[in-house]
């Protein structure tokens, strides 16, 4: 029963990608000024979204590990597993954030990138969680949790820096899309295609979320096995 | 097509190429660490 709903909601994924792709390229039109460079941002928004959702998770998590650690242990690590699989999640998006703005830029701007407040900002973003990850990769000892989820906090808050950015400096980066007050929107013949690949990018999201949340509850029982085995010896 | 549609077109391409080549190599990579975990330690998942 459990393998046919992940395979359900994996097939659910797949059509949905492809159904978004379909509508990115075949349906919605080009920009009148950008021409077809503009579908880009089918991928560029959508990824930014993911990422800021899930460094969001990590967050309530790393917040949810520092509430249980000393009352709740298992609760603590399951918080954790959270915090960890929202962060490493979330870079790869922010990754594909950070490739496909230049690729555009290059075309729009004619420059790969520039030390605007947008940009700036969603590379600290990039580079915390990176530090996050290696953090949790190369330390050891009794406290490494710990760090990381306060490190993870402090990340966290980067990410309404770098929404709003774009709103309180002027900057290379275009004006938001959306909420971005007169003038701002999408043409209504490119909303489906922009809402499809959204919707698309979450499922995705959520399937490689999840599946990294079960590795590293995994990998926390058999680490704590191989501790008690030791101490057993 | 014009020069620059054509260049329009290839770096369209190359950023969703590049997309799909990070998340699905992102993908590969949890399910290496899966494998390993299976052939590593049974326990119960969630």
């Amino acid at each position: 029963m459990k393998k046919l709903l992940i395979g359900l909601y994996a097939g659910i994924t797949i059509l949905l990608m492809i159904w978004g792709y379909y509508q990115a390229i075949y349906v919605a039109p080009n920009d009148a000024m950008q021409g077809e460079i503009f579908r880009i941002i089918y991928y560029h928004v959508p990824s930014a979204a993911v990422a800021f959702v899930f460094f969001a998770i990590s967050l309530a998590g790393s917040i949810g590990f520092l509430a249980y650690r000393q009352n709740a242990p298992d609760k603590a690590q399951i918080a954790d597993a959270w915090a960890l699989a929202g962060a490493e999640v979330g870079v790869v998006f922010c990754t594909v954030v950070l490739i496909t703005g230049p690729i555009w830029g290059r075309r729009a701007w004619g420059i790969w990138w520039t030390w605007d407040a947008r940009l700036t900002t969603t590379l600290v973003l990039w580079l915390i969680y990176v530090s996050y990850l290696l953090l949790r990769r190369f330390a050891a000892g009794p406290q490494m949790q710990t760090l990381a989820a306060v490190l993870g906090i402090f990340g966290a808050l980067d990410v309404p820096i770098v929404y709003m950015s774009n709103r309180w400096w002027r900057t290379q980066h275009p004006a938001p899309v959306f909420g971005g007050g007169q003038g701002s929107g999408m043409d209504p013949s490119m909303l489906p295609a922009f809402f499809w690949n959204m919707g698309a990018w979450f499922a995705w999201g959520m399937f490689i979320l999840i599946l990294r949340f079960v590795i590293e509850r995994q990998q926390q029982r058999i680490a704590a096995a191989e501790a008690q085995a030791a101490l057993e010896a | 097509m014009d020069q620059r549609a054509i260049l329009d077109h290839e770096f369209r391409v190359a950023a969703y190429i590049v997309t799909w080549v990070i998340q699905l190599s992102y993908l590969a990579w949890l399910g290496y660490r899966w494998r390993a975990q299976e052939k590593r330690g049974p326990g119960t998942r969630d």
